[in-house]
């Protein structure tokens, strides 16, 4: 704990900050490892499927926060698979109504984000127990910190896997594309690689 | 009495729940619903075209189709009308489902007006393997279909492909065996129930 963590601005800091880095749901939770390792074959379904997370977590983060004093411990999770699975589904149909082609992209992990640990997890540890702002920020920090951390590994796959990022070429003409880095070993290797420098990272700084 | 008493009391937020968010996902499905049809459409459209290219309008024909699936079942299919300029039949176009690799291959096959001559294919739905499997969508594998008699189509590992030949894709051989196995079954099936319901031969019927 940090001096600020005693004041309310100070919570709130280290609530927004621990999604990012303490307590990134991928690399030190090691939560959404399906989607982690499904959709990051390239930077803009990793970036589609992180906000359709942030909005979800954020929806079901608010929603479980407003009604924690009304459940009851036996329905908990039925209702916060309920809730879940409310704006999962109001998410794909709006990828099928206005992202098509990113939606067939993702196939079925959008539906898949109902079972993702991360907004389940948030809305146990943190929604049900907590108030609005709280869970909101809560709900911000750990979906900004899985947005970031899907980009960070599909940018490594696409770039060795195409040569390009976003589409946009930046390895000269000569570069051999490694294909084995759109497939599900590529994903597992830099997930990886990945987990291990920030592993080394973490004990640098401790 | 007391027993209903005891369910309202634990289940009232379930339900009410419930209702709140089922009617939440109807909102946003009346919504978007008009975006997501039209979106079908097109797709449906553009790929079409794009193997009719002759072809001006699509009309879906008021006769009945159905047809045996890969299961078994009789399902009834939609069947379009490819009509040029001078309102002449060019061909004819429908979708036809079968198992993958991964999960069910969804494509959309185009054939000439007297279905004797494969116009091509197009896939508007699979989970293909990224890499291998998904090859069944590139050109090189698709422009075998091109204008190949609708006979018995047979699928060779290697070697050069005659006549009735498709070369199957290196490393994907279950998911070129499931696009040829489809287009087979559902010529078959679509050109029988076609002859049977008398729109073989007949433009003027339509």
């Amino acid at each position: 704990m940090t001096k600020n963590s005693d004041t309310t601005a100070g919570i709130y800091k280290e609530t927004l900050l621990a999604g990012l880095w303490r307590e990134n749901p991928v690399f030190r939770l090691l939560l959404g490892m399906c989607p982690t390792l499904a959709v990051t074959a390239a930077v803009k379904p990793a970036l589609t499927m992180g906000l359709c997370v942030i909005f979800v977590l954020l929806c079901s983060n608010i929603v479980v926060s407003l009604m924690r004093n009304l459940l009851k411990p036996h329905l908990r999770i039925l209702m916060f698979t309920l809730t879940i699975a409310t704006f999962v589904t109001i998410a794909d149909l709006f990828l099928k109504a206005f992202a098509l082609r990113m939606s067939e992209t993702l196939g079925p992990y959008v539906p898949l984000i109902i079972v993702n640990c991360i907004i389940i997890c948030r809305a146990e540890a943190c929604a049900s127990k907590n108030g609005l702002l709280v869970s909101f920020i809560d709900a911000l920090g750990m979906g900004v910190g899985f947005t970031l951390t899907l980009c960070v590994l599909a940018g490594v796959r696409e770039v060795l896997s195409t040569g390009a990022i976003w589409e946009i070429s930046i390895l000269p003409a000569g570069f051999v594309p490694w294909a084995a880095m759109r497939m599900p070993v590529g994903a597992f290797i830099t997930l990886g690689l990945l987990l291990g420098l920030v592993n080394v990272l973490s004990r640098k700084k401790a | 009495m007391s027993k209903i008493k005891y369910f309202v009391q634990q289940s009232w937020l379930l339900i009410v729940a419930s209702f709140c968010f089922g009617l939440l996902i109807a909102i946003a499905n009346a919504h978007w619903s008009d975006e997501i049809e039209q979106n079908k459409i097109d797709k449906l459209n553009h790929l079409t075209a794009a193997l009719l290219p002759k072809a001006r309008h699509f009309i879906e024909i008021d006769t009945e189709i159905e047809v045996e699936s890969a299961k078994g079942k009789k399902v009834k299919i939609k069947v379009y009308r490819a009509v040029s300029d001078a309102d002449e039949c060019v061909g004819w176009s429908f979708n036809a489902v079968g198992p993958g690799f991964a999960d069910k291959i969804e494509l959309v096959i185009a054939v000439d007006k007297d279905f004797k001559t494969i116009a091509g294919f197009d896939v508007l739905a699979s989970n293909e393997s990224p890499g291998t499997g998904d090859k069944i969508k590139e050109d090189k594998f698709r422009n075998q279909f091109k204008d190949i008699g609708a006979i018995k189509l047979e699928l060779i590992k290697s070697g050069k492909a005659k006549d009735n030949e498709i070369l199957a894709i290196s490393g994907a051989t279950i998911s070129s065996e499931a696009v040829v196995k489809i287009i087979n079954h559902y010529i078959k099936e679509v050109r029988e129930a076609m002859q049977s319901k008398g729109l073989l031969g007949n433009d003027k019927e339509q």
